[in-house]
């Protein structure tokens, strides 16, 4: 009776572990599937490439008389003079646009000329206009026809518009928006960032895991150096920001003129928080190379500092990658510091010795205002979190490799 | 003569030997900057976060720490017109989410932990721990997005049923859901490699006495793991004691507090700290340097308590 | 008659004794190493052998717990003096170690590690000297058409092989081999001696060996250490067939080790 009851409960606790242990399946689920559903729609080649500022171009078309035909469908509305659909939309900003859906090959709007040409933007001011490319995606903004009276702005909607544009044969100017909000600035300053951090890190930290493990002889140095490097784990990232904003930024000010935040003090700071990472990872390699490689290359006649800058070192490699993967990700997802030291202000044109803002930050920026953007939040995290996902692949089969005997 | 006999020469064998003595002594000066971040890091906290507490900030007097860690409001009165700062609540607020956050971290990630390592079959345990490594290496912003855009719904449908009002979700239970998810995996990860070292005969020597499989799971395996899931405690505490845009993101950053009602906003000393950072200036820049230090006090001496309990509960025989 | 016997003998080894830590491992050792001969070194294991092959070339400078006094000279010049160079010696003194141990790179590399260290960056000088150690090894035709393919792909015996090759490309006046076979099996093993019969007549060979029938088979004189001494040496052939110590007589027909 006893053993039964007991085999009960047994069972019975047996399903209650594999019922919380699908706690964490379902957790990494919905994060992907929220990520996913929410962002999916709006990431595109568009999105990764796209600028951050929109770009307006004032334009001026004339109307070649001829009446076009066009099979809009249902939320579109057309014009046959000009030639082009507009329909509602939204930008990746959360905004209402009227956005340009259909430009038909022949419409005139292919021969509209470029006002931002001419003096105060007036077309009597000028006598050569430069060609617009107007393509699907942009929005119309406003629109001034022949008579002054008609005009349309984007907050009218499309079918207004479309109803101002039947108004006349010239279009005096119409302000054509390519849309903005792109992260192609935050994946280069991500980019930037992490080359200049892995510049910085990666030699001291080889070099002094080459120390410790290669070169010191003296026990209680190496403990000491070896735990001062592993205090470094355990601060708060924040701190490393603050101590980047009164440290590395007022350093950098005077040493390479920058002017507060950059890229370069992130990476200062970054590489600083990805020092234990990457001598602990070096050092773990250095252990598993067997002695008689050493050995070896010393009775050759090999000096010391030949054989660990060409057997050693080279041998230490997969370790060091590891470290290095590890770091991309750690860079990648930072964001604390990064607020701090390289601001939070989205950039397009990036330079390494002003501030901007990684994709995380970008993110930061997206959700952390008035009106959080949870579609471009999740967009970047799909980013993220592909690049972050292989990473940790790669690292996972080298180390796998890594620890395979020698010989 | 020998082709090779030309090349070493005396002059050749000396260049050697004084590379080897210059790239030596360069490894050492290189590994002792290494060592030495550390210093400036805490250096500059102390004198930054010491600023405060000893000048009189430009006239407007010292901050006391004792009345600091007593008062429960951020700043009486306006920014840089008054030193009426205060941190109690902060203080308590940060040690009611982490310890509440781990609570629910620790069984779910113990347990998930067994499952990988002892109770399922290969495939899914490989599956599982695929999972729950992702998991680990999902960067806390995006733990943010999420709390943000998922968890405050689940927060306003608990409050609902309790008749609470939330503002918008943003509370203290989002903010401690959020940081239990992101603790979970490290605990799950850590957890699983303790009890899949337990040494086999263990488990054989239970069994043969008799006990079922639950009861040497929970009898035998776990507190054998003991100090290896500490150390993922400790991992976890670290983690959710220093986290900052994740937090500021769900917590609301109330100015106020000790939070007791876990619908209401709250605010960490991580989420005071980010907060506004890198628009103020003066005694109310340098303050927050303050209470940096005191964070990583606490964090010290968490650290110190936890090491503490796992000696005492903690095992020898594993590692 | 004096001074020609001075030459032959290229280690002249006097009172040595090795520490390591407080305990002492080799003591009070006296033996010569004649020149371009094969000399076995035997005993069972633990007694020393393989420690003293390791003074030869000041390998055991990277122990650090050990200790050496004594002197060693070779070519009349004593390895342990104060100013004399290392790396000068180990040019002279190669040695091939108990388990394989190419360098994970390709052949090529592994072989003209040594020349390229010592400043030899002429290519066409370098392709020569690969050729020359590789047919001295008798391994040229086996890898010629994979000389840079990687060495930790090849069979036990081959990486051996290598090593060996990758010694003899720094043309030292020794080789020192530390029971080079015990990881191979008979038919590597049975090519490796091969080798070491054909690089007799080039190089001082000083081979630790613990199989008696090999070191009956290659080597011209043996000398047989117990317990950290050495208790005889002479001829192969005299001490395998009349030795003057009862340990020896005990060690070689096998009562103990």
């Amino acid at each position: 009776m006893r053993a039964k009851k007991r085999r009960k409960i047994d069972k019975m606790i047996q399903s209650l572990i594999y019922l919380i242990s699908f706690i964490g399946v379902i957790i990494f689920v919905s994060i992907i599937g929220y990520i996913v559903t929410t962002g999916g729609k709006l990431l595109s080649f568009e999105l990764l490439t796209g600028n951050y500022q929109a770009k307006v171009t004032d334009i001026f078309v004339e109307s070649n008389g001829d009446n076009y035909t066009y099979p809009s469908s249902e939320n579109e509305y057309y014009s046959p003079r000009w030639d082009i659909a507009v329909k509602d939309s939204i930008n990746k900003e959360g905004n209402p646009i009227v956005e340009i859906s259909y430009i038909g090959d022949n419409s005139p709007m292919k021969k509209a000329k470029n006002l931002n040409d001419c003096l105060i933007g007036d077309k009597s001011f000028c006598s050569e206009y430069s060609s617009v490319n107007i393509v699907v995606g942009n929005s119309i903004k406003t629109v001034i026809m022949d008579d002054y009276n008609q005009i349309a702005y984007g907050k009218y909607k499309a079918e207004a518009m479309v109803k101002v544009l039947e108004k006349g044969s010239t279009i005096n100017s119409m302000s054509i928006q390519k849309e903005g909000g792109g992260i192609r600035g935050s994946i280069i300053t991500t980019i930037y960032l992490i080359v200049l951090t892995l510049i910085l890190a990666v030699p001291v930290g080889v070099f002094t895991a080459l120390h410790l493990k290669e070169y010191s002889k003296n026990k209680k140095s190496t403990y000491l150096i070896r735990s001062m490097i592993d205090l470094l784990t355990g601060v708060p990232s924040i701190i490393y920001g603050m101590i980047g904003v009164v440290v590395v930024i007022p350093m950098l000010n005077i040493i390479f003129k920058t002017n507060g935040s950059s890229i370069l003090a992130g990476a200062f700071t970054m590489a600083i928080i990805l020092l234990p990472t990457i001598i602990k990872n070096t050092e773990e390699a250095l252990k598993v190379i067997p002695q008689e490689i050493r050995a070896a290359s010393l009775a050759l006649g090999a000096s010391k500092t030949q054989t660990t800058f060409k057997v050693v070192l080279p041998s230490a490699i997969p370790g060091i990658l590891t470290g290095v993967l590890l770091g991309i990700g750690r860079i990648i997802g930072e964001s604390a510091a990064l607020v701090l030291v390289m601001g939070a202000a989205i950039k397009d044109q990036v330079s390494i010795k002003e501030g901007s803002t990684t994709l995380a930050v970008h993110i930061w920026q997206a959700v952390g205002g008035e009106q959080p953007n949870y579609e471009l939040a999740a967009a970047i995290s799909i980013v993220i979190l592909i690049v972050v996902f292989i990473l940790n692949r790669i690292a996972k089969i080298i180390a796998k490799k890594m620890n395979k005997s020698w010989y | 003569m020998s082709i090779i006999s030309k090349y070493v020469t005396k002059k050749n064998i000396k260049k050697k030997n004084r590379i080897d003595k210059i790239v030596k002594n360069s490894l050492f000066i290189i590994s002792i900057i290494a060592a030495s971040f550390i210093v400036v890091i805490i250096l500059f906290n102390l004198q930054q976060g010491v600023k405060p507490l000893i000048s009189d900030n430009g006239g407007l007097g010292r901050v006391s720490l004792l009345e600091i860690l007593v008062r429960f409001e951020w700043l009486d009165g306006k920014v840089n017109a008054t030193v009426g700062y205060g941190i109690g609540y902060l203080i308590i607020n940060t040690l009611i989410s982490v310890f509440l956050a781990i609570s629910i971290a620790l069984p779910i990630g113990v347990i998930t932990g067994l499952f990988i390592a002892k109770i399922a079959p290969k495939a899914i345990a490989e599956i599982f721990r695929t999972i729950v490594e992702l998991l680990a290496s999902i960067p806390s912003i995006i733990y943010g997005v999420f709390g943000l855009g998922v968890i405050t719904k689940i927060t306003i449908f608990v409050a609902s049923i309790f008749g609470q009002q939330t503002s918008a979700g943003i509370s203290m239970m989002t903010t401690i859901l959020v940081l239990a998810l992101m603790i979970l995996p490290i605990i799950t990860v850590m957890s699983e490699n303790a009890i899949r070292s337990v040494s086999s005969t263990l488990e054989e020597g239970s069994l043969a006495l008799g006990s079922s499989a639950m009861q040497t799971y929970f009898k035998v395996i776990i507190p054998a793991a003991k100090s290896g899931i500490f150390a993922g405690v400790i991992l976890g505490v670290g983690r959710a004691l220093g986290e900052a845009t994740a937090v500021s993101l769900v917590s609301g950053n109330a100015f106020s507090g000790p939070t007791l009602n876990p619908f209401g906003t709250t605010a960490t000393l991580t989420s005071r700290m980010l907060t506004g950072f890198r628009e103020t200036t003066g005694v109310d820049q340098d303050f927050r340097f303050t209470v940096g230090l005191v964070l990583m006090v606490i964090i010290i001496i968490t650290n110190f308590i936890l090491k503490k309990i796992m000696k005492k509960v903690g095992n020898i025989n594993e590692g | 008659m004096n001074t020609k016997k001075e030459i032959n003998n290229i280690f002249k080894i006097k009172n040595l004794n090795l520490f390591y830590a407080d305990n002492q491992a080799l003591i009070d050792l006296e033996v010569n190493i004649e020149k371009n001969k094969v000399t076995a070194l035997i005993g069972p294991s633990g007694c020393g052998k393989s420690t003293f092959l390791r003074c030869l070339n000041r390998m055991n400078d990277l122990i650090e717990i050990c200790k050496i006094r004594g002197t060693i000279t070779f070519e009349d010049r004593n390895i342990y003096r104060p100013n004399y160079d290392v790396i000068d010696l180990r040019t002279n003194v190669g040695m091939v170690f108990q388990k394989p141990n190419p360098f994970p790179m390709s052949i090529y590399d592994n072989v003209s590690y040594g020349p390229k260290c010592q400043g030899i960056k002429d290519k066409k000088i370098l392709d020569e000297i690969v050729e020359k150690a590789l047919r001295d090894a008798a391994l040229w035709d086996e890898v010629k058409d994979r000389l840079h393919s990687s060495a930790m792909m090849m069979s036990g015996g081959q990486q051996q092989r290598v090593c060996i090759a990758r010694a003899i490309a720094m043309e030292p006046k020794v080789i020192l081999m530390d029971e080079p076979t015990s990881a191979l099996d008979p038919i590597a093993t049975q090519k490796v001696e091969n080798l070491i019969e054909n690089l007799k007549k080039d190089y001082t060979i000083v081979i630790v060996t613990h199989s008696m029938q090999q070191a009956a088979r290659i080597s011209d004189n043996t000398v047989f250490f117990l317990l950290g001494k050495i208790i005889e040496t002479g001829p192969t052939n005299k001490m395998f067939s009349n030795p003057n110590k009862q340990e020896t007589e005990d060690y070689i027909t096998g009562k103990f080790g």
